[in-house]
């Protein structure tokens, strides 16, 4: 079989600076569902764009007509972020180069369900499991009080919180036939998978969509506690849970899922009670990644908004340093991968929701966030699989 | 409160660039107003009334900078200094 695919190359609109340059290509994945690769030179001059398929002119001048969409908003008066390193052990000495991904496949630890979608093995699960201990000790000493939240969130919830706009590309909607006899029976006759995977079945037969699949954890704890006064002025809560992200052709092994798991530690009160325990809970997972010698940086970050949101989120975020991320190293690509993250929300959950403080003005937020897929893949990548040079801690309880 | 109607031409420009990004009335725009105070001033607001005080004033407000300017009275200030 003959695969076909075409390269296009064209000039941005506008010079992309280099602290830009993975947003503009992380972006463009969703400029046109045939795209499969897309890339910006280094230096920002250049965008190439890999198609599954061969498209002819008329197709050519509208998508690159959509990417400079993408530039423009993206890059025209851009605020420069401040980098602000918080730790810095990247040069750790680590005992592994490889991928583990090809290993991982060998060995059935990972059977990919669909894209961005994998049942992961025993080792992997251990892992996590080892990861998770310590996450949850993490939340154990700030006495957070567990909870359970849902796989499911309500559209209306979502939107009262902005997320249609900030983040749009990546949401997941769930919904189900609509209950009525004729209708389920034509699709218990008629359902059927065509040979890329998609549901042959005519969108009318679905309900409106009231829910989607959850994006984050913390949310669910913020819906709960909207619209009355904060239960004795602070809440320290903690939960694991799925979520989900689309990221088109940007979803790539371990490191990039459409559906992973995060454990989460949640603080809820007044400014400095949020702020002095997202820096503790910082303080405190030093420690245990210098145990186990992992290998990563912290630095300020953005959260992924969409293009017409992003320029100012962006620049917000940088500006009040709202955001950390826990930069682990991959020595196969020397590069980094986030696997955790230290967040501020200042009021913006307790405004929108209308959570209050004993005297009434809007409570603040905050969450400590870690992927678990993620934090074992960078294990994995770093100290590789003879568990001879696994960490002794690791090790002993594996 | 008071209200910025003192016949001062910067206080009279901060006022109608931050009308014009919060989208509010002038009167709004009172020198005690701060970031938060009323729904408009949240972070996109913010962001607007820095990209309108840039083309306003002609200036260019850099990262550190835009977490200082939470205020009427801190923009006023600064704006003074930079002129």
């Amino acid at each position: 079989m003959t695969s076909l695919t075409q390269k296009i190359h064209f000039a941005p609109a506008f010079p992309i600076p280099d602290y830009l340059v993975g947003e503009v290509q992380s972006k463009l994945a969703y400029v046109d569902e045939n795209i499969r690769a897309a890339q910006v030179s280094p230096n920002g001059d250049d965008i190439q764009l890999t198609f599954g398929n061969a498209i002819d002119e008329e197709e050519k001048k509208l998508i690159e007509s959509k990417v400079q969409r993408v530039v423009t908003s993206l890059v025209k008066g851009a605020f420069k972020p401040k980098v602000q390193i918080l730790e810095d052990y990247l040069d750790r000495p680590l005992p592994y180069r490889e991928d583990p991904m090809a290993e991982l496949l060998r060995r059935g630890e990972l059977s990919e369900e669909a894209s961005g979608v994998y049942a992961l093995g025993p080792l992997l699960t251990r892992l996590i499991n080892w990861f998770e201990s310590r996450f949850v000790a993490l939340a154990d000493s700030f006495s957070a009080q567990p909870y359970r939240f849902p796989t499911l969130i309500p559209a209306r919830y979502m939107e009262r919180v902005g997320y249609f706009r900030a983040f749009p590309h990546s949401l997941s909607f769930a919904t189900h036939l609509h209950s009525e006899l004729d209708n389920i029976d034509q699709f218990a006759q008629h359902a059927a998978c065509d040979e890329q995977g998609n549901l042959n079945v005519p969108m009318e037969r679905f309900a409106q969509f009231k829910a989607l699949l959850s994006p984050a954890v913390c949310y669910h704890l913020y819906f709960a506690l909207a619209d009355k006064p904060l239960p004795n002025g602070r809440v320290t809560a903690t939960a694991v849970g799925n979520c989900f992200r689309y990221e088109s052709s940007n979803l790539t092994s371990l490191e990039r899922l459409w559906n992973f798991t995060m454990r989460e530690v949640i603080f809820v009160g007044p400014k400095e009670f949020v702020l002095e325990n997202r820096e503790i809970a910082r303080q405190r997972m030093q420690k245990v990644f210098a145990e186990i010698g992992l290998a990563y940086r912290v630095e300020s970050a953005n959260d992924p908004f969409f293009i017409g949101e992003f320029r100012k989120q962006v620049a917000f975020q940088s500006a009040f340093q709202l955001k950390y991320e826990i930069r682990a190293r991959l020595p196969f690509k020397d590069s980094t991968l986030a696997v955790g993250s230290y967040n501020y929300h200042q009021d913006f959950f307790g405004r929108h929701l209308n959570i209050t403080l004993p005297d009434g003005s809007p409570t603040h937020t905050g969450c400590v966030a870690f992927g678990l897929e993620r934090i074992a893949f960078a294990f994995l990548a770093q100290f590789g699989f003879d568990t001879a040079k696994w960490p002794k801690v690791i090790k002993e309880s594996i | 409160m008071t209200n910025l109607t003192a016949p001062n031409t910067l206080d009279e420009r901060i006022r109608e660039a931050l009308a014009l990004a919060l989208q509010v009335s002038p009167d709004t725009i009172i020198t005690e107003l701060s970031f938060g105070d009323i729904p408009q001033w949240d972070s996109m607001g913010h962001m607007e009334v820095m990209m309108r005080l840039e083309e306003f004033f002609g200036i260019e407000i850099n990262t550190d900078t835009i977490s200082t300017l939470t205020s009427v009275a801190a923009i006023r200030a600064y704006l003074e200094n930079s002129h």
